[in-house]
């Protein structure tokens, strides 16, 4: 009979307009992320990073733009670290790239902005900063203590002599 | 006496049933099609010249944005072209890993066929039941890759992880309801009149035809000719297990349809058995990090959702490719296209692109 193919698709659509919903309330309810979930921003532990540059060599888009001052001491150190969201692939070569392990994504993946220039995303906290300028100044500390003291055996050292 | 003439009609470039940003000039005899002319390049980017001054495994994200319905048969594709070049012994686990999640691939990606078929010729509901299905399928890609799309999860050398453990439960709950939504997939659309009517005898093709327009994937299969790569080279873990290759009898829009309808059941037979043999070991083979295969030039194909989906890249020793080209098969299958719609109305044209289901990130790649 024409028509019944017609019926059969209506009875399958009747069927799920009294069933459960698929769907559901986006931004009131939120889906939690999966634990290998790769997106939203970047986050550098400032304290495992060794500033090795790895991540930023391993992006295929130089997504990545590091600051890496070396201190007194000659150990590198990360000032500053912008993460280029309008380039990025979310490939996460980086996040793997990374030995110590002080890459990871934030999971919130609404980052849409309203300006290009907000796509820039540094990722030096005020407490990464804080923890950098704390280090620069031990390491100098540590460098002159250090100097003194071989100033100091030196000089003793051609007293002898 | 009335004086006619043919005259041309731009569809496209911006055309909710082209498939992004394709374009057709239709040369028209009153509402009869003379000829079809695919205009592509809306969507060059130009990822064979990208792929040129990145590193081999730096290449691998690219190829998820060809064909962005289903990369991990992109990434599946570059990467044994890569593992070809530099000879890298792929560990067995990884082989079976990367069968299941491209046959899911596939499934997912046929789902989208399947619906926007639908809504091209006007059933919405239709595509709402396949875009529901599909979602099951991102999920487990979720959990496996931590992507829905562009999933850059094969890897060269293996893949990028291991499968968490609670996927094979997961993949498991999605096989058993396969036959469920397949069913209703058949009630609603398969069964539906005037689905049968646009698509039964509209854009009918050879073999020779088919044949000499080098279409491949479902849209050969449709005109009856049994071409399935994946049992022709027979590559990765393949061999081992037991499909079928569905095949058309007319070649008409109607066949394209069901070849791809059927595909999803025998996915899903490959998938339960790689989930049931799947071995124990390592999932990615051991080889230096920095790339660099001995000089040469390799062609690797594999069978891509849409058909033959071939890489062809040179080495010159270094780091990089010297040269890479893409045999993409939905741009190939598009020379298809004045075939189908010759002598056909207006509206069929729509059923015609549909039926092909070209995907324009690979078209223009």
């Amino acid at each position: 009979m024409f028509g019944e193919g017609l019926l059969t698709g209506m009875g399958v659509t009747w069927k799920h307009f009294w069933g459960k919903k698929e769907t559901f309330c986006y931004p009131e309810e939120k889906l939690p992320m999966t634990e290998r979930f790769r997106g939203g921003h970047l986050v550098l532990d400032h304290q495992k990073c060794i500033a090795c540059s790895l991540c930023s060599l391993a992006c295929p888009n130089q997504a990545i733009k590091l600051k890496i001052v070396p201190d007194a001491k000659k150990k590198r150190h990360m000032q500053s670290y912008v993460h280029l969201i309008g380039r990025c692939l979310y490939c996460n070569l980086c996040v793997e790239a990374c030995n110590p392990r002080a890459l990871s994504w934030d999971k919130n993946y609404a980052i849409s902005s309203w300006h290009p220039e907000d796509m820039d995303d540094e990722l030096v906290t005020e407490e990464g900063r804080a923890y950098f300028e704390m280090m620069m100044a031990k390491a100098k500390e540590e460098a002159e203590v250090e100097a003194k003291a071989k100033a100091e055996t030196e000089t003793a050292g051609g007293g002898d002599a | 006496m009335p004086k006619t003439e043919t005259y041309t009609l731009s569809m496209g470039p911006q055309h909710p049933s082209t498939h992004g940003v394709l374009q057709v000039l239709l040369d028209l005899d009153g509402e009869n099609i003379l000829r079809a002319t695919p205009v592509m390049g809306y969507l060059h980017r130009g990822i064979e010249k990208l792929l040129e001054s990145r590193t081999y495994i730096q290449g691998v994200p690219y190829t998820d944005r060809l064909d962005y319905v289903s990369s991990m048969n992109n990434n599946l594709g570059y990467c044994r072209a890569v593992e070809e070049l530099a000879q890298i012994e792929v560990p067995e686990r990884a082989e079976y890993i990367r069968v299941i999640v491209a046959e899911l691939n596939r499934i997912a990606s046929h789902m989208v066929f399947i619906g926007s078929l639908a809504n091209d010729l006007g059933a919405v509901t239709g595509m709402i039941y396949a875009f529901r299905d599909r979602e099951k399928i991102l999920d487990l890609f979720d959990l496996v890759c931590g992507a829905r799309m562009t999933f850059h999860y094969i890897r060269v050398g293996g893949v990028s992880a291991d499968l968490p453990p609670e996927f094979a439960a997961k993949c498991d709950e999605f096989l058993k309801i396969v036959p469920e939504f397949m069913q209703e997939y058949e009630d609603v659309l398969t069964g539906n009149e005037i689905l049968q009517h646009r698509l039964k005898g509209t854009s009918v093709m050879t073999k020779e035809q088919a044949l000499s327009r080098n279409m491949t994937g479902p849209n050969i299969r449709a005109v009856g000719i049994h071409f399935d790569i994946r049992k022709v080279d027979g590559y990765g873990a393949y061999p081992k297990f037991e499909f079928d290759v569905p095949v058309g009898e007319n070649g008409d829009n109607w066949d394209r349809y069901k070849v791809r309808y059927l595909e999803i059941f025998e996915s899903a037979k490959i998938i339960r058995q790689a989930l049931d043999g799947l071995p124990e070991g390592d999932v990615m083979a051991k080889f230096p990090k920095v790339l660099r295969p001995p000089k040469g030039e390799v062609f690797s194909r594999t069978e891509g959702t849409r058909g033959e989906l071939g890489f062809y890249i040179v080495s010159d020793g270094s780091t990089k490719p010297y040269r890479v080209h893409i045999r993409r098969p939905s741009f190939i299958n598009l020379q298809g296209l004045d075939d189908m719609c010759r002598g056909m109305l207006i509206g069929d044209s729509v059923a015609a692109f549909s039926a092909i289901d070209p995907l324009m990130g690979e078209v223009d790649c």
